[in-house]
């Protein structure tokens, strides 16, 4: 296995199956995120599979690859997957808003991902008919990363790259204060008072998003590297484009810090 | 050392096989066992983190697929199943939880339907009034149309395709009954019976479990014929706890169905 001649058959083979490989992929949920970035793309190109874009280019000299999100883990997760096999980016940063778990955050703030937590995974206690739901006793079920061997690996948390997420701290923001913290995600939209504090209890998250979490574990089943900024936003759940403004923004200054 | 790394690198990223008809999946060893050993000609390709098994069953050609367990496993692996093996059909399957009295232990599910029950909006409420999960406003999960650049929505979860299903309710289960019905997942082990009753009544799910309705949305995404299968290994209704090894009569009864499936014509 170890002949020139197949490597080079194998390399060539990889080139016509791949792009060209990007140095950064940037995913984010929507377009008021995502357009300004696309707009500054040095030798801009596009290219769709199934139900996911991808706009590739060059920024700050770095060659990235920039992806939609839709805000949700299976959409999210898709685009993810299919980036990292066709540009095998060195680094992922996932970018956008979210509402504050943690009651010292403020709209505005820009919390940096410390770590990831997908706090979907739930298991109820067993409890008979009309015995009544009671959200608040649900126990957490980790995620069990598919692991080589036909095995699991249970992950209640996902890590942040450090020397992305050292970068990502020495960040300035005029809307806010700078802060590391657990980024949390499910495709739930959380409006009770009592389950977000049971959330940032249970969980530890600082806020939550729709998918930074779960684009940090396909990271982490593909072996890359990530880290993920999030802006504070309003906490009445409304979209607020101000702050995806800012995170668009955000994400700029983070690949500029980026060596 | 280098080129060994090179090669590594390389098996994850190049297309590991030849297209085959149906890419058959499981989230769990047990879930995979019984059609691996169905296979004839079987060949084990390790994909990254990922494990397949390829044969034929039937006069398919197929790869097995061990997916791992719910959303985050499940879609990462389909993507790479999909854009490694090109099926004209996906059959995922394995166990589940009744969430209806009429299911028992080893019944199967064909599904008509597969969705994702878990995402939702709650109502605001102020500290100290409490959560409700009966209140509680599911979000339906969407697909961008890139023809239109609609970001559509699937209240109703993704149907099963139409030709497989009718294959499938004549297929025997040698361990339950067969029933069509709507197959619901969330990373979630529901077992307050005023929830399970909850998501019977909202969504008219037969069962719940992990994979179907997230890998239905791929399929749908990708425009490939899709079915699920799920057989019941835990029925809360009758006080039935889970059992693992109701997984063989899924993996059976996949096997099974494939052998009735008639050839699948070329995809266009």
């Amino acid at each position: 296995m170890k002949s020139p001649t197949l490597l080079s058959i194998l390399l060539f083979a990889t080139t016509a199956l791949r792009a060209e490989p990007a140095d950064v992929l940037l995913a984010a949920a929507t377009d008021t995120e995502l357009q300004p970035l696309i707009a500054q793309l040095g030798s801009p190109h596009t290219e769709t599979r199934a139900a996911w874009q991808f706009w590739t280019g060059t920024l700050d000299g770095k060659k990235v690859v920039l992806t939609r999100t839709e805000g949700d883990p299976l959409n999210a997760v898709a685009a993810t997957t299919l980036a990292i096999r066709r540009y095998s980016p060195r680094l992922i940063i996932t970018f956008g808003t979210a509402r504050p778990h943690d009651p010292a955050l403020h709209a505005g703030d820009i919390v940096v991902s410390g770590k990831f937590a997908a706090f979907d995974g739930i298991v109820s206690r067993v409890t008979p008919l009309d015995g009544g739901v009671a959200s608040a006793t649900w126990y957490r079920l980790p995620h069990l990363l598919a692991t080589a061997g036909e095995k699991e690996t249970p992950a209640y948390s996902f890590p942040a790259d450090s020397a992305a997420l050292a970068a990502a701290k020495s960040l300035q923001s005029a809307h806010g204060k700078v802060i590391p913290g657990v980024l949390g995600s499910a495709n739930q939209v959380n409006l009770e008072a009592d389950r977000i504090a049971w959330l940032h209890q249970t969980w530890g998250t600082s806020c939550e998003d729709g998918e930074s979490a779960h684009v940090a574990g396909c990271a982490q089943l593909l072996g890359v590297p990530v880290v993920g900024l999030r802006v504070i936003q309003s906490a009445d759940g409304k979209p607020d484009a101000a702050a995806e403004k800012i995170a668009g923004e955000t994400a700029r200054q983070l690949l500029e810090a980026i060596k | 050392m280098r080129y060994l790394t090179l090669l590594l690198l390389l098996a994850v990223t190049l297309r590991a096989a030849e297209p085959v008809d149906v890419l058959v999946q499981g989230a769990e060893n047990l879930e995979v066992q019984e059609i691996v050993a169905g296979l004839r000609d079987a060949k084990k390709i390790q994909i990254g983190r990922f494990s397949f098994w390829t044969g034929r069953i039937g006069p398919h050609r197929v790869a097995v697929q061990l997916t791992g367990q719910a959303l985050l496993n499940c879609t990462t692996s389909t993507i790479i199943g999909i854009e490694e093996f090109s099926p004209k059909l996906i059959v995922n399957q394995g166990t589940s939880g009744a969430q209806a009295p009429y299911l028992t232990l080893h019944d199967i599910i064909v599904g008509r339907g597969a969705i994702d029950y878990g995402n939702f909006t709650t109502p605001p409420k102020a500290a100290g009034m409490g959560s409700d999960p009966l209140h509680w406003t599911p979000v339906p999960q969407g697909l961008r149309n890139l023809t239109t650049g609609a970001f559509e929505t699937f209240p109703h979860g993704f149907a099963g395709d139409p030709a497989a299903l009718a294959v499938a309710l004549r297929t025997r289960n040698p361990m339950g009954r067969v029933f069509a019905g709507i197959i619901g997942s969330a990373h979630e082990v529901n077992l307050e019976m005023d929830r399970v009753r909850w998501s019977h009544q909202t969504f008219g799910m037969d069962v719940e479990e992990m994979e179907s309705g997230h890998v239905a949305a791929i399929a749908h995404a990708y425009g490939i014929r899709y079915i699920a299968f799920r057989v019941v290994s835990d029925a809360p209704y009758e006080g039935v706890p889970f059992y693992a090894l109701a997984a063989r009569a899924t993996g059976l009864f996949t096997v099974n169905f494939l052998e009735n499936l008639p050839p699948l014509p070329a995809t266009p």
